[in-house]
């Protein structure tokens, strides 16, 4: 078995304004590294348009529409000050959510071994009715519950080691007694959530928060005393990522002082995860990572593993 | 935000400034691109409010006592 890439041109066309942090370049950036003959293994897959549906497993009716509605002809239009949409947004983010659908159906079926989702716009950010921070819809959020609800999973982990705290992953999940959901994120920071008090209504939510200038060495302790072993416990039959790489020491978002190194090791310690508990199923989705250096080698690497792992 | 330069700013107005980025950052108001620059922002003022403290700890440890602990004047700084 291998590893499925699922992407799609799509997500390009959610262009946001210039000067932007989250732009389409980013994707390129990828994509033009999975280029790689490293990479020729891969099962690269189209991301098809979420069904309305699949939204509604996190989020109210309203929320969508009020999206379509914002949608204009032409131009940008502002939901708040760091998430616009254009008229190319919602099929983007339809795609986006199709990728992580479809990426999951493809795991649990035994198609692949784990999926890497190379999308935007991001997801984690996104409340039940608040569009916020780049992002629309729960990506990994609707995941998880496609793999609870559709695939009568039992248990599902995500593990969100974006350098912002996942504040729409802890909205859309707070309650939900079969996920647990753990981030390491720099505080303070945006969105100013992730406090380790803040823990679900079932303590099915772990915040491990880094302050600033913090390093690989500190993500890893705090990986191996707090997450991990949680993970252990909680034996989830399917491992998520949210996986944003704006960590990295050269992002401009965030003072985190991560390398492609410490990337790699977290992709293997979730494999290990995987494999222990979850036959190896792991859905990796892109979140943000903005120097697109950075990004594209942080990915580059990541999904190297999945791979390796995978095969 | 205030205008004056932060080297230039009294520890009033530096910890008043502070007080409101802290503030800002802790209730998710600022948007995700603008938290880094904020952050920052908290940064120099937090370096400004320390000097500010340290030069009046110093002013204070030059204050100069009598034999029975009365203070008589302050000594030269670099005199120590």
């Amino acid at each position: 078995m291998t590893t499925a890439l699922f992407t799609h041109s799509d997500c390009l066309g959610h262009e946001t304004p210039e000067g932007h942090s989250e732009r389409a370049d980013r994707l390129r950036a990828i994509w033009k590294t999975l280029e790689d003959p490293a990479f020729e293994a891969l099962d690269r897959r189209e991301a098809p348009l979420a069904e309305r549906s699949e939204l509604r497993r996190v989020h109210p009716e309203a929320h969508v529409a009020a999206i379509e509605a914002a949608i204009p002809a032409e131009g940008h239009v502002s939901l708040d000050a760091d998430t616009h949409v254009m008229s190319g947004s919602l099929t983007a983010a339809l795609r986006g959510v199709g990728a992580v659908v479809s990426a999951v159906d493809a795991v649990m079926a035994g198609e692949v071994s784990n999926a890497f989702c190379a999308i935007r716009p991001p997801g984690h950010h996104a409340e039940k009715a608040t569009p916020m921070g780049f992002c629309l819809f729960g990506n990994v959020s609707i995941a998880a519950k496609r793999a609870l609800d559709h695939h009568g999973l039992e248990r599902v982990a995500i593990i969100d080691f974006d350098v912002h705290h996942g504040n729409g992953t802890q909205d859309l999940l707070w309650d939900e007694a079969r996920v647990l959901f753990c981030s390491t994120h720099q505080m303070p920071l945006y969105p100013g959530t992730g406090e380790p008090r803040e823990t679900g209504a079932h303590g099915n939510i772990i915040n491990a928060p880094l302050p600033p200038m913090a390093d690989g060495a500190a993500f890893r302790k705090i990986m191996e005393e707090r997450i991990l072993p949680a993970l252990d416990d909680f034996k989830p039959e399917l491992v998520l990522i949210s996986a944003g790489f704006d960590a990295h020491r050269d992002d401009p978002l965030a003072q985190l002082n991560f390398d492609v190194e410490d990337f790699v090791w977290v992709t293997e310690k979730l494999c290990d995860i995987a494999d222990r508990h979850a036959g190896g199923r792991v859905v990796s989705t892109l979140e943000g990572g903005y120097d697109l250096e950075a990004l594209a080698a942080s990915t580059a690497a990541h999904v190297k593993v999945l791979m390796e792992r995978g095969a | 935000m205030n205008d004056t330069p932060v080297e230039e700013m009294s520890f009033e107005q530096a910890m008043a400034e502070l007080e409101q980025v802290v503030q800002k950052l802790e209730n998710g108001q600022v948007a995700l691109e603008e938290s880094i620059q904020l952050y920052e922002r908290g940064d120099a003022l937090r370096k400004r409010c320390e000097a500010k403290l340290q030069a009046a700890e110093e002013k204070v440890a030059a204050i100069t006592t009598d034999a029975a602990g009365n203070p008589t004047g302050t000594k030269a700084f670099d005199a120590q």
